[in-house]
């Protein structure tokens, strides 16, 4: 029993987590169309960096007031800068899209060698509410909990915004239709900016989290990309409560086989898309 | 007093010129149809108007002032508003959010529920139904979302593309009445259309318009009886 209590509690806090890293992505992909490779290189930079102000005497809920802002205008000024010039020379929406494919390629390349640059490969990591408490049978760390608390508000707060705020709706509407949103006075260069923003801003939340309890190397960038896709495409291309709903399937679905046998984890990650793009290409909630 | 005056407008896309020399005029208050076939640039004149397309050369201006240049929302924001052809509405929004993206810009969205008071008022179906999302309506509501959302700008003029396209003949009879009854309180309309008899009965003055360029123009009433309108357009 405890066990599946176990399974159950430690698989929601990652699927907050990863559903925060997939929201990001599908909505840097859903809105600017850029399938952004060097996603969860802004995770392991704002993971490391959070570590290490921390390990330096900085509170870990302080971290987030400089790692996600500087991820938010990072992202901004990339998109600002090579993405509006590579959207501006591509003759196409086709061609800008696989164009902004590679140059995510390249801006992985350059971030996560930067991050080994300062850090190496060596784990960081520092205590803050490390110890245990008993929730039915189950043994949960209390940072753990803290964890999931701060991934629910991050992800309520996004969907606020998104919903009810001018901003957060013109950026619905953009998603829906570029040029309708053009026709109603949207500026459609300066939302895609704050889109690839946020989309950093929210891999950065997940980065401090994943710093709080799980010990980050530098190294730790390409593997949550790899799950972001996977969540993102499990929930639907796009789809910001697809990726919320797609993060905590793969979380849960992940600490039930690392609990047979962890090397296992990933080939029931593909296996459940797999078998999901065979029955719903769209993917669960994709339009 | 002149609302909207184009002048010797020529415009290419690449190296086509889709319209030349085109000049006209709409009266404050009027209804002025603007018919054409498929591909006679009709489209690409609002296009112009509203800023999506920069013409080569020519003129534009609105209430005397020049729109040379200027952005589309602030086209929007002096008073313009643009239904584009088969609406374009925000499928997976609720009317009442189509409704607020059409008072977009920060001057407008402030008083955007007044907006919608009024606009609700002339829409009375909408305000019923407005959780629904609008890829759940038929053909007909969409197009008068479509004008709703135009009317959230509070517009002094307002440019509609092809708005019976596509649709029944009872919904064609339906929103045009609402063209008449905007006509009513005060909103100058362009109406581009293929539907040349239906919107020539509620237009005032006509501009025809054929592979780029006006070959004729006047009163609704007088065109009816021209002989090449007959022939061309109406079938007779």
């Amino acid at each position: 029993m405890s066990t599946v209590v176990n399974i159950v509690i430690y698989g929601v806090i990652m699927g907050g987590v990863y559903g925060l890293i997939a929201m990001g992505l599908t909505l840097q992909y859903g809105v600017g169309k850029i399938l952004n490779v060097s996603h969860g290189e802004f995770l392991m930079l704002s993971a490391m960096t959070s570590c290490t102000l921390v390990k330096a005497g900085l509170h870990p809920l302080l971290s987030f007031l400089i790692c996600l802002p500087a991820a938010f205008i990072i992202g901004f000024i990339i998109n600002i800068t090579i993405y509006r010039y590579l959207r501006k020379v591509s003759k196409d929406e086709a061609t800008f899209e696989s164009n902004a494919m590679l140059m995510s390629f390249g801006l992985y390349f350059i971030l996560a060698n930067i991050g080994l640059k300062i850090w190496g490969t060596l784990s960081k990591s520092y205590q803050y509410y490390s110890y245990p408490v008993k929730i039915l049978g189950a043994t949960i760390a209390v940072n753990r909990l803290i964890i999931l608390a701060i991934a629910i508000i991050f992800i309520v707060a996004f969907f606020i915004f998104l919903n009810k705020t001018r901003i957060g709706k013109s950026i619905r509407a953009t998603s829906q239709s570029t040029t309708a949103a053009a026709m109603m006075g949207v500026k459609i260069n300066r939302t895609m900016a704050i889109c690839f923003g946020t989309g950093g801003l929210l891999a950065a939340a997940a980065g401090v989290l994943i710093g709080m309890a799980l010990s980050p190397t530098a190294q730790v960038g390409l593997s949550n990309t790899v799950i972001a896709l996977i969540v993102v495409v499990l929930g639907g291309m796009g789809s910001i409560p697809g990726a919320v709903l797609g993060g905590l399937l793969i979380g849960l679905v992940g600490q039930a086989v690392s609990f047979i046998d962890s090397s296992l984890v990933m080939v029931a990650n593909y296996l459940m898309v797999l078998i999901l793009l065979l029955l719903r290409p769209k993917g669960l909630l994709g339009r | 007093m002149t609302m909207l005056e184009v002048c010797s407008v020529n415009c290419f896309y690449d190296n086509v010129q889709a319209l030349w020399d085109v000049s006209l005029k709409v009266e404050e208050g009027e209804i002025v149809a603007l018919l054409g076939a498929n591909g006679a640039g009709k489209t690409t004149l609002l296009n112009t108007v509203t800023g999506l397309v920069k013409p080569a050369s020519g003129h534009i201006a609105f209430m005397g002032e020049s729109l040379d240049g200027v952005k589309s929302h602030e086209v929007l924001e002096k008073g313009i508003a643009y239904l584009p052809e088969g609406g374009r509405l925000f499928p997976d929004m609720s009317i009442l959010e189509n409704l607020e993206m059409g008072a977009y810009p920060k001057s407008l969205w402030n008083s955007r529920k007044s907006s919608l008071d009024r606009v609700f008022e002339v829409f009375p179906l909408l305000k019923e139904r407005r959780k629904q999302m609008s890829s759940t309506l038929s053909g007909g509501e969409k197009q008068m979302l479509a004008m709703a959302r135009g009317l959230m700008s509070n517009p002094k003029m307002f440019l509609m593309d092809e708005l019976s396209y596509g649709l029944a003949p009872i919904m064609v009879t339906e929103v045009f009445n609402i063209v008449k009854r905007l006509k009513e309180q005060g909103i100058t309309v362009l109406l581009v259309e293929q539907n040349v008899h239906q919107s020539m009965e509620i237009a005032d003055r006509a501009y025809v318009l054929e592979n780029g360029r006006l070959v004729l123009d006047g009163q609704c009433n007088i065109l009816l009886d021209n002989d090449y309108i007959k022939k061309a357009y109406l079938g007779l």
